[in-house]
């Protein structure tokens, strides 16, 4: 369970080497698009170097690897699969791509990045997947592929948004919005995280370190949350009934087992 | 012929190797009186894993930890052997 998923160049020792100041819940570290193709071995090296010298507790380590059809894709898994990982986040994914990275892994967690409408069409099957902890929009790539513009308010990619979050709480798996891409816009990312946050999202994939609080102050239960769920929990454990009324409120299972996850979040947040 | 690894930017350094006949190890470092005789140690460390014995190293270094420096190391010794295939 993670609120905020940190994207981190791979071949940047100066960012590298500062992953546990960033406070992010996870962070990715990027063998894609960040590194360019001749440095794509200097990035492998330098994280198998960096995370055999360093471990960490106090966050999940992704590694984006390149795509399944990339020649970089076997060799990313290679020198990554003996680290201490969480697990791998796998752009430009489909059913075969998940299918081809469970023959390497063991013990790893994988997230697909849903960047496609073909993608999106399938996403059901791959939130099922071998492996599979979460969906990760990606929707730079897939607008490109739709052929239209990216805009502020996100209207374009409002039925990806909503259909990859309906798929990952239906399934029980992490549903993780696109980054915002205006690292500047303090304003814009707090909105934008609170529409995806609405729309039923459980995380959010940053950019930039300076969207870290933004992001995990929004995907983070309020101090309202946390008092109505224990008042929730309080009231369940007494009346000891499947239904009850509070504030004049019909209370049944679905909403104890939605106040059961606000307080295992807050519990996990120290909230 | 030259092979590079890393780069100018802070943190990082940029290695370049190419053939000698003997060891041939140069350090330039802002931190050099401080730290120079670790970045040493690591070039000559690694290059004792990779068994090399006879080449000639550059290493401008930006403030690069010692497991950057391996990394740098490593990576221009692997593109020399792809170079050479």
């Amino acid at each position: 369970m993670s609120r905020s998923y940190l994207f981190i160049p791979g071949n940047t020792p100066s960012m590298i080497q500062n992953l546990d100041v960033f406070e992010s819940d996870s962070v990715i570290i990027d063998f894609e698009d960040s590194v360019i193709s001749y440095d794509k071995d200097a990035a492998r090296i330098l994280i198998n170097n960096f995370l055999k010298k360093f471990s960490f507790k106090e966050f999940d380590i992704y590694i984006r690897i390149n795509d399944s059809l990339n020649p970089n894709f076997l060799k990313d898994v290679q020198a990554t699969i003996d680290l201490d990982i969480t697990g791998y986040v796998l752009p430009k994914a489909g059913l075969e791509a998940i299918e081809e990275l469970n023959k390497h892994i063991d013990n790893k967690l994988i997230i697909p990045i849903i960047e496609s409408p073909l993608a999106l069409l399938k996403a059901e099957d791959i939130a099922q997947s071998n492996n599979v902890s979460g969906l990760l929009l990606g929707a730079e790539d897939y607008t490109k592929e739709l052929g239209i513009n990216r805009t502020l308010n996100g209207t374009e990619i409002l039925y990806a948004r909503s259909y990859i979050a309906i798929i990952c709480n239906a399934y029980g798996i992490e549903s993780i919005d696109t980054p915002y891409t205006n690292k500047d816009d303090e304003i814009g990312l707090r909105e934008d995280s609170i529409n995806a946050k609405n729309l039923g999202f459980t995380a959010k994939a940053l950019i930039h370190p300076n969207q870290v609080d933004i992001v995990n102050d929004v995907f983070s239960p309020s101090t309202e949350e946390i008092f109505q769920a224990k008042r929730i929990i309080k009231k369940s454990e007494e009346s000891n009934k499947g239904a009850f009324s509070l504030d004049g409120k019909m209370i049944d299972l679905p909403i104890i087992e939605k106040a059961k996850k606000v307080l295992e979040k807050a519990k996990k947040y120290n909230l | 012929m030259k092979t590079t690894a890393g780069s100018l930017e802070s943190s990082d350094c940029l290695i370049t190797i190419s053939d000698s006949d003997a060891l041939d190890i140069k350090i330039e470092s802002v931190v050099f009186k401080q730290f120079g005789d670790d970045i040493l140690e690591v070039i000559t460390n690694t290059l004792k894993e990779h068994k090399i014995d006879k080449l000639k190293v550059l290493c401008q270094d930006k403030g690069a930890l010692d497991y950057t420096i391996k990394s740098r190391l490593e990576t221009a010794i692997l593109r020399r052997g792809e170079n050479n295939e």
